[in-house]
């Protein structure tokens, strides 16, 4: 597994349903929006939480909460072409949930910080070729966020402190000599 | 980015179907702009048919539009689908046969922030093609696929023109590299270049302009590549770095980076593009008639002279047809495209196709494989304070190396690569980095810059059984015979590819990049997109197409100035050198057209 070039075709087509989804003329949903357009409010706070779970805040920057992955998730898959798409996200909560109650006896939500960490970890140990539901979800959920954050202006500017897309006089870098 | 200047474009005057043009060029990309350019320069009177329609482009293209200003981050519309390596191997021909989505394109738009280029390149619903797997890229609009290309500029060699008499294989062609050289010299100052000079025999050097910078691992890859004998050089980039007195529809290039995060296309035209750096200049002189959304669909023929008298073409808006009259015709409409126009325009005096006594349209098919390569990571690099990696029209290249002087025992032929580094708007390392949580979020910050890598362009061998002709069934929206396909990589090309992807990782590993995955698998047939060779040039009208001023062998007022002419692939990427052969023949063509011997 390496860089952009090495997902699997599995996950092309996993982060194509997420990234070719939204209509031109849809806004994209905003976190202060209180009602997600696919998502029931629940889903939504389990995505949200989940987003922030694997790019939280720190000292650095500012995580996907802030960056409002879960909102920007949700207009896509809320313009999805294909059903199956959603059908993936709606199926694989459900599975988190399942999840969760068979290892904690509860709910994600209802989970403590330590036991929704537990979780991820579980689901997260094949990466990036998940052995079953619950992990290929991971991947999924992972690769959404980590597109969805990385396109943000949270992303861009304050975690990754993109120097570029500027007018430069002269190129920087090394002269080849 | 009108801010920099937004100078007038030239009005395209009104076409007349009753008058004779002294030329008519079917296609308005890199070959038929320079046609046109040329053409009209010498004072000819040109009607340039285009079959896409003109775009706004700086519209389209809105080069530094932030990923978060767009309501999808720069993806197609979501009734909208990119055809992936998967279906181009498993899904039959035609691709977009009974697909749902409202437009079907190549895997081009499947590519970072599409969406800005959707309008440039063909729906595959109207244009479908059948056959073997290819993954055929088209683009129709003025300026064709210029406005969308890698603008790696490349020249060939006499490595390249005369391969046949150092390997025995195929066909030399009717040129040496010293016919071609002023003219590479003309592309060079009239367009603009970027690179650094070399001295490679095999990879001519030309009138740069600023080159573009390295990073510190491109520094130190081509610093370690010295030991081996080998070159890694700044991205030879057909991008104006310097900007061009002469052109005030392009500007110089500022190193925003748009060309590298993005499918393609400059919206202040420091990469070259036809329309800007050929065709408004060729409207400046008065000489030019454009008319767009007009798809050819035969070259007619006077039944008593058996030359070509004209061009037949449907309005793409009305379905409407017409025929354009003209002294002489210019084939520029692509590599399979103009094949698929001359198997097209059968008559008595031409039952094969026009120009193709010999049988050898559509034959000889080829271009780059691509695929093998290498990803690596920089150790030094990583955590290193965050630097400006992007801000420049391409990375490197790093020319051929094999049978040059010596013999590889299991293929003829070699191949270069194209490679970047460094840090990018969107973190190489963001789809690598494992896990989750604070971890995975520092990992993809410190390994951001810590990404090199390349991949291989080999030369794919011009064989005769690697053919297009015409689907005796399937026709196109607008009711035109389609092309088929019977093309396959062979035996050398499947040798080439595993010594590309063992010598990548070989160069890497001698540099002290760590080897994060070493790319094995050959992409499609067409990924490239540098199809060449289907009417192909040589001084034996039975075995050839054209002459070496790419002029018909059999109909001597046609001619085909683009990739079509190529004798052979070389790994060098084409559009350089189809500009520079387009000057040359359109030059003769213009002082054959003085003495009336055309």
């Amino acid at each position: 597994m390496s860089g952009q070039e090495d997902i699997t075709r599995r996950e092309l087509i996993q982060i194509s349903a997420v990234t070719t989804v939204a209509a031109l003329t849809a806004p994209a949903a905003r976190a202060s929006d209180p009602t997600p357009r696919f998502f029931s409010k629940n889903e939504f706070a389990v995505v949200d939480e989940l987003t922030e779970l694997i790019i939280p805040a720190d000292d650095h920057s500012p995580g996907a909460r802030a960056a409002q992955v879960a909102a920007y998730i949700d207009a896509r898959l809320a313009e999805a072409f294909e059903e199956e798409q959603r059908q993936e996200w709606r199926t694989g909560l459900q599975r988190i949930n399942a999840l969760s109650q068979e290892m904690h006896g509860r709910s994600f939500m209802d989970g403590s910080p330590e036991q929704r960490i537990e979780l991820l970890t579980r689901i997260s140990r094949n990466e990036p070729e998940g052995q079953n539901p619950e992990e290929r979800f991971f991947r999924l959920l992972k690769v959404s966020t980590v597109h969805a954050y990385y396109t943000s202006k949270i992303g861009i500017h304050q975690e990754m402190e993109y120097k570029g897309n500027v007018l430069l006089k002269d190129f920087v870098g090394y002269d080849a000599t | 980015m009108s801010f920099f200047f937004s100078p007038d474009k030239p009005n395209a005057a009104e076409v007349d179907m009753k008058r004779e043009y002294d030329a008519i060029i079917v296609g308005s990309g890199a070959a038929g702009g320079m046609a046109a350019y040329v053409l009209s320069s010498h004072g000819l009177k040109v009607l340039l048919l285009e079959a896409g329609k003109k775009l706004n482009i700086n519209k389209e293209l809105r080069s530094m539009e932030w990923p978060y200003e767009h309501p999808r981050r720069g993806d197609i519309p979501p009734d909208t689908h990119a055809l992936t390596r998967n279906e181009y191997n498993f899904r039959p021909r035609p691709y977009a046969a009974g697909m749902k989505y409202a437009h079907i394109y190549s895997y081009l738009e499947g590519w970072s922030s599409a969406d800005y280029s959707k309008n440039i390149v063909v729906d595959e619903k109207d244009n479908p093609y059948t056959g073997t797997s290819y993954a055929w890229v088209r683009a129709r609009c003025l300026g064709g696929k210029t406005n969308v290309w890698g603008r790696l500029a490349l020249r060939l060699s006499d490595y390249d023109f005369k391969a046949t008499s150092r390997d025995g294989y195929g066909l030399d062609w009717p040129i040496s590299y010293k016919d071609v050289e002023p003219y590479y010299d003309k592309v060079d100052l009239f367009l603009g270049i970027s690179g650094h000079k070399e001295n490679l025999p095999h990879l001519p050097d030309g009138q740069f302009q600023r080159a573009i910078r390295l990073t510190k691992s491109e520094l130190m890859l081509r610093e370690s590549l010295v030991k081996m004998g080998r070159v890694l050089t700044p991205y030879r980039a057909g991008v104006t770095t310097d900007g061009l007195k002469h052109n005030k529809y392009r500007s110089r290039c500022y190193g925003r980076g748009a060309c590298e995060r993005r499918t393609g296309g400059c919206d202040i035209h420091a990469a070259f593009d036809s329309p800007t750096g050929l065709i408004y200049p060729a409207l400046d002189t008065g000489n030019l008639t454009i008319r767009t959304n007009s798809t050819a669909r035969e070259v007619t023929i006077d039944p008593n002279s058996g030359k070509a008298r004209g061009v037949s073409f449907v309005d793409t808006e009305t379905g409407k047809i017409y025929e354009a009259r003209a002294k002489t015709v210019v084939l520029a409409a692509s590599t399979l495209e103009s094949a698929r126009l001359m198997l097209l325009s059968k008559s008595s005096a031409h039952p094969n196709g026009i120009g193709n006594s010999s049988g050898h349209v559509g034959h000889n098919f080829c271009e780059h494989l691509m695929g093998p390569g290498v990803t690596g990571i920089v150790k030094s690099l990583v955590g290193a304070p965050r630097t400006l990696d992007d801000g420049r029209p391409g990375g490197f290249y790093l020319p051929r190396f094999r049978n040059l002087r010596d013999r590889n025992p299991n293929f003829i032929r070699g191949y270069g690569f194209e490679g970047s580094s460094g840090s990018t708007m969107f973190p190489r390392s963001a789809y690598w980095a494992k896990g989750f949580g604070a971890g995975f979020k520092k990992d993809v910050r410190d390994y951001a810059g810590a990404f090199i890598e390349m991949g291989g362009f080999g030369e794919v061998l011009a064989r005769y059984e690697n053919y297009v002709d015409i689907d005796p069934q399937v026709k196109d929206k607008w009711g035109i015979p389609v092309l088929r396909f019977h093309y396959k990589f062979g035996d050398n090309e499947k040798k080439m590819a595993a010594d590309m992807s063992d010598a990548a990782r070989e160069m890497f590993e001698q540099a002290g990049i760590e080897i994060v995955n070493t790319h094995r698998e050959i992409r499609t047939e067409g990924w490239s997109i540098h199809e060449l060779g289907t009417a192909r040039m040589g001084n034996d009208p039975k075995t050839s197409v054209l002459n070496q001023f790419q002029q018909s062998h059999d109909v001597k007022n046609l001619l085909v100035v683009d990739g079509s002419s190529h004798v052979s692939a070389s790994c060098h990427n084409p559009t350089w050198t189809i500009m520079a052969l387009a000057w040359r023949s359109c030059d003769r063509l213009a002082d054959q057209m003085r003495k009336g011997e055309v």
